[in-house]
């Protein structure tokens, strides 16, 4: 029922939206100023210098537009079958109408802008100067209709004309436009359901995207408000906003390219798509740990701790370990995994046996583990003598207690009564160090030079040897971004590249496929080399040995592939080993679990470990990949990415694979965080962080959603699967929290008693 | 050591101890009554910018007329803009995981996580930049003699130590409070309203927070940074539970840590020891003391469970 409402409200908006909200934008200049269209053939001008355009077959995408939505929201009203036939037509017709039109609107400013180029060489060709071929550019003039007008101007270019500006640049499709395209796109889906089969399947995906998304929507509707209020329109010098229906358009119009800017750029080139997998990769590794932690019921906030450690313990091994790259790499990339995990393993630690809250002690950690970095990275760290002789007695009491921990009197005593034995060797211990911290003749403070530490005052380590060094993305292809900047096009040898992919392809769907994986091992380890030979051998037959590629300039390292890894590490860890059953039980429910075996506080330290560890190996992108300006460890590590992890974690479910999808939208909107704040003078990046709290402000409150959407149980109910209740009874847990939807951590609420 | 040198320490420790005081004095009144507040940080960030922004906007009239022009109510009003704030914030909080029963955790992390983008959004959209708001001409003024002159905010400050002792264990809404935070149900069976106690502890701890915050901006300086708090109100939750969720506990616990900045400012020369030594110090002792090395410390039994009404 909510859905055909919430399908035609949607249609009848879209109805308001085709009249009012620019359909397409063209000659959007710096700044963001644009002239609009509106269906149909409704021109407005913000730049205050261009010329109407007239598109043939507006009035006829109009009203094709007007009778698919009209469709929709009247289908509404029928029932069943009739419902879904109506909505996939009208979807269909949606989606075509929308696409013809945009594709002639493309087609008419292109043909403008050819126009205009013919226009800016005439002068050329009519009087050349020495060094242009008019012959060359009449010949091009001619052909300007022919080809793309960028090519054009780059022949323009080598038969000596700089063409500088065209009018008309920029065309992208509008508001209006994008509604009507998901108008259909629902109307389509929805349709499906005229196949029972494909009804189910798409109910059980919306059951899982339901909380996520409806989040996502009022996120990006709160941010639209922040966006409105923030964001003036960009208009030209001389324009003024004449009318209401201009005022509008001109409102809606900014709205729609802020969120157009900050998506179209990660998604539509390679570059941007590239850069925001570059901005998701740490973010996946901080959200595995985050939801690693949740699945055991265990609240790690001690990811920007651990990624410091981890940092930390890459920049050693990269600095002082020697050997070929096949050494050194794997030994950076463990010690990251280790420096984090053992940074990770302490509040598990102190969880275990003290019972200490983990998510106080993993904020303490934070801290430390900041100064820590700091201190590292400080220029000279000054001790005073007596401060010296202060650490040097502690260090010898905590030797002398642990040595004496060995020595069985010592230790039955401190058996008996903990706390005695304790506070006998802090009092020792304090009057040692009244006594040795006495000012003497002769003191001299101590200065700290650390062989690490990069000469000056910027607050960075040496850079790593080479050895130790991910390769970017491009330097992986040979380029070298500082001789050839920009897009570099370069042979690559796609035919072993997609050979190889075949393999493995093969090989793990073989495994799959039951009469293929009882040939066992061998078989299919021939099947995959046979397969990926004839492939090569096809692809090299037809050239594709040095494919020429065009390879952007990015920061995308292969630590990429090693966050992916780590996605299939905790999967199969949390899904298919018996350690991993375990932590899950013992994060639904802690005392079930132990009673039924589990070791608790094993768990919590292995849990936290692991945790950890994962937080850890965002060094891989950090340091050995040199995601910050070079390969060095830097005070600038944004630690935030472990905080934005809880986002993460909590968007992706605590699932190996929302977290990967959800990192990669985190991943798009930084990006285009940043595309935005150069697109628009008056907003910020910020919006973007904004919006990251909100979706994570509005998943924790998952509550305000209505029931028959967060609650399986209710859903199927609502859907029909399951038969109603007879009157007056509830379901079981259907009308509690008992039966919700396993998105937030389970049982975190529960382990706070203990701290 | 020169008297002049311990009393400047004394001074700068007080002075540092007092936003840690208001947001775990704050948490208490929160985590008395049953719901973990780790969004303290974030209320003292938005503490602090409304105080600087409500300064900033009352005097203007005055200021463009009159450069050094002397509004005396203008930081008042910037202060009991704070509270307000912090109390909505706190009332944001208390729907989330009240009425929606979300993780405690998790809805403050996300106000933490709001804490970070909100401010910046708000400053470039008001003054253009991201980081910092305009400065203002009329913080608060200080009272008191010497290297004893202090804002109004820091007599505050501690004089709600007693007050936030009377209220919780010598008035029915302190029995109240603690009540639902011990036993929701048995408080509910004599007829508490219990989501109504939780929902003024948690604002209650927004408006000491916000205090901490306007402190922050206009007590100490004269206009709001980003990252202002710098985990202040971390340190403060670690107070608390260090302080035995008690007020003297507080102010002993709170004391210590701001003895310990005051001792990172005046050691910042690097007289003694580096300063990223001194400022892990207290961190590193609360973690000591939280496994129970120098005492066990017993939250009230039923923070971070939402209640469900039977």
């Amino acid at each position: 029922m909510s859905e055909r409402l919430a399908v035609a409200a949607f249609a009848l908006v879209t109805l308001v939206a085709l009249w009012v909200a620019p359909w397409a934008a063209f000659s959007r200049e710096t700044g963001s100023r644009a002239a609009v269209i509106l269906l149909p053939d409704r021109v407005i001008d913000f730049t205050g210098r261009t010329d109407p355009i007239s598109v043939p077959g507006q009035g006829a995408v109009l009203w094709l537009s007007v009778a698919g939505l009209v469709v929709v929201a009247g289908g509404a009203a029928l029932s069943g079958r009739a419902r879904h036939v109506a909505w996939l037509a009208a979807g269909a017709l949606l989606i075509g109408t929308a696409t013809w039109g945009l594709a002639q609107f493309d087609a008419a400013v292109e043909a403008r802008r050819a126009v205009a180029f013919q226009e800016a060489i005439a002068p050329n060709i009519a009087d050349p100067r020495p060094n242009q071929d008019a012959e060359r550019l009449r010949q091009l003039s001619e052909e300007a209709l022919e080809r793309p007008v960028t090519v054009s101007v780059e022949l323009a270019r080598e038969a000596g004309v700089v063409v500088r500006r065209l009018p008309y640049g920029g065309s992208a499709p509008g508001f209006a436009a994008f509604l009507t395209l998901v108008v259909g796109a629902a109307a389509l889906l929805f349709g499906l359901r005229v196949w029972p089969r494909a009804g189910r399947v798409l109910d059980r995906v919306l059951t899982a995207v339901a909380i996520p998304a409806v989040s996502i929507a009022l996120a990006l509707l709160a941010a639209a408000v922040v966006i409105l209020l923030l964001q003036p329109t960009p208009v030209g010098r001389d324009v003024v906003v004449a009318g209401p229906l201009m005022a509008l358009a001109g409102r809606l119009d900014t709205l729609w390219h802020a969120y157009y800017i900050l998506f179209s750029g990660s998604l539509g080139t390679v570059k941007g798509f590239f850069d925001a997998l570059s901005f998701a990769t740490p973010l996946i590794f901080t959200g595995l740990a985050v939801g690693f932690g949740f699945r055991a019921g265990l609240f790690n906030i001690g990811a920007p701790g651990q990624m410091v450690l981890g940092a930390i313990g890459a920049m050693f091994v990269g600095l002082y370990l020697p050997g070929p790259a096949w050494v050194v790499l794997p030994a950076a990339v463990l010690v990251a995994a280790v420096g984090g995990g053992l940074w990770g393993a302490i509040p598990g630690f102190l969880k275990a046996r003290f019972g200490a809250n983990e998510v106080i002690n993993t904020i303490l950690l934070n801290f430390v583990a900041a100064s820590l970095m700091l201190f590292m990275l400080s220029s000279s760290p000054t001790f005073a003598a007596s401060a010296v002789r202060v650490i040097q007695l502690i260090a010898w009491v905590v030797a002398a207690s642990l040595v004496g921990l060995l020595v069985p009197p010592v230790r039955r005593a401190m058996r008996i009564s903990p706390r005695l034995t304790l506070a006998l060797v802090a009092v020792i211990a304090l009057v040692g160090a009244v006594v040795v911290a006495q000012p003497r003749a002769g003191d001299q403070p101590v200065v700290l030079q650390l062989p690490f530490k990069a000469p000056g005052s910027e607050p960075k380590s040496y850079e790593l040897s080479e050895a130790a060094r991910i390769p970017r993305l491009p330097a992986m292809f040979g380029i070298d971004l500082r001789a050839t900047p920009g897009t570099n096009v370069v042979p690559v040898d796609a035919a072993a590249w997609i050979a190889g992919l075949l393999a493995v392809l093969v090989f793990v769907g073989a495994g799959a496929v039951g009469a293929l994986r009882r040939r066992g091992f061998q078989g299919r380890i021939l099947a995959a080399l046979g397969v990926a030979a004839v492939a090569y051998a096809t692809l090299a037959a037809v050239g594709w040995r040095a494919l020429p590629l065009a390879i952007p300039p990015t920061n995308l390292n292969p630590s990429f592939l090693i966050a992916l890894a780590a996605a299939v590490f905790v999967w199969v860890f949390l899904f298919r080993t018996r350690y991993g059953y375990e932590l899950r039980a013992t994060g639904l429910a802690p005392k079930a679990a132990e009673y039924g075996g589990a070791n608790i506080p094993r768990n919590t330290v292995m849990a936290m470990a692991i945790s950890g560890a994962l937080a850890g190996l965002t060094a891989t992108h950090y340091v050995l990949g040199g995601a910050l300006e070079d390969y060095a460890l830097r005070q600038s590590l944004p630690t935030g990415d472990g905080f934005d992890g809880i986002a993460v974690a909590l968007l992706g479910a605590n699932h190996p694979v929302g977290t990967v999808l959800a990192a990669f939208l985190f991943g798009v909107l930084k990006n285009g965080g940043s595309a935005m704040n150069i697109a628009f003078t008056d907003l910020t990046r910020d919006v973007v962080s904004m919006v990251l709290a909100l979706v994570v402000l509005f998943i924790a409150a998952k509550g305000f959603l209505p029931d028959w959407l967060t609650n399986p149980l209710r859903r199927a109910q609502a859907l029909g699967d399951l038969p109603e209740e007879p009157a007056g009874g509830t379901p079981p847990g259907g009308g509690t929290a008992g039966g919700e939807a396993p998105v937030i951590a389970p049982q975190v609420a529960a382990s706070q008693e203990d701290r | 050591m020169e008297t002049v040198v311990l009393l400047a320490l004394l001074g700068s420790a007080l002075r540092a101890t007092t936003p840690l005081l208001f947001a775990a004095l704050g948490g208490m009144f929160s985590e008395r009554s049953g719901v973990v507040n780790i969004a303290l940080e974030g209320i003292i960030i938005f503490g602090a910018l409304a105080a600087a922004l409500v300064t900033y906007f009352v005097e203007l009239p005055a200021i463009t007329q009159n450069p050094g022009a002397s509004v005396w109510y203008a930081p008042w009003i910037g202060v009991l803009a704070a509270m307000l704030v912090g109390a909505g914030v706190g009332w944001i909080h208390a729907v989330v995981s009240i009425r929606y029963k979300a993780d405690q955790i998790i809805s403050g992390v996300a106000i933490n996580l709001m804490a970070i983008g909100v401010p910046a959004v708000v400053l470039t959209g008001l003054f253009g930049n991201s980081a910092t708001s305009a400065t203002i001409t009329n913080r608060l003024p200080r009272w008191g003699e010497g290297a004893f002159q202090f804002s109004p905010l820091v007599y505050l400050a501690f004089l709600l130590v007693p007050l936030t002792w009377y209220v919780l264990f010598r008035t029915p809404f302190g029995l109240r409070l603690r009540a639902v935070g011990e036993h929701p149900e048995a408080a509910d069976s004599v007829g508490i309203s219990v989501t109504r106690m939780r929902y003024a502890g948690v604002m209650l701890s927004g408006v000491f927070a916000g205090l901490g915050g306007a402190y922050l901006s206009i007590g100490g300086f004269n206009q709001f940074i980003t990252e202002m708090s710098g985990g202040r109100g971390f340190i403060a939750l670690a107070a608390l539970i260090f302080g035995k969720w008690h007020p003297l506990g507080v102010l002993g616990a709170t004391l210590l840590f701001g003895a310990f900045q005051a001792l990172e400012t005046q050691l910042g020369g690097g007289q003694l020891l580096p300063p990223t030594v001194v400022q892990s110090l207290p961190f590193i002792l609360t973690m000591l003391v939280l496994a129970g090395f120098v005492g066990r410390s017993v939250a009230p039994k039923a923070i971070g469970k939402p209640f469900e009404k039977g």
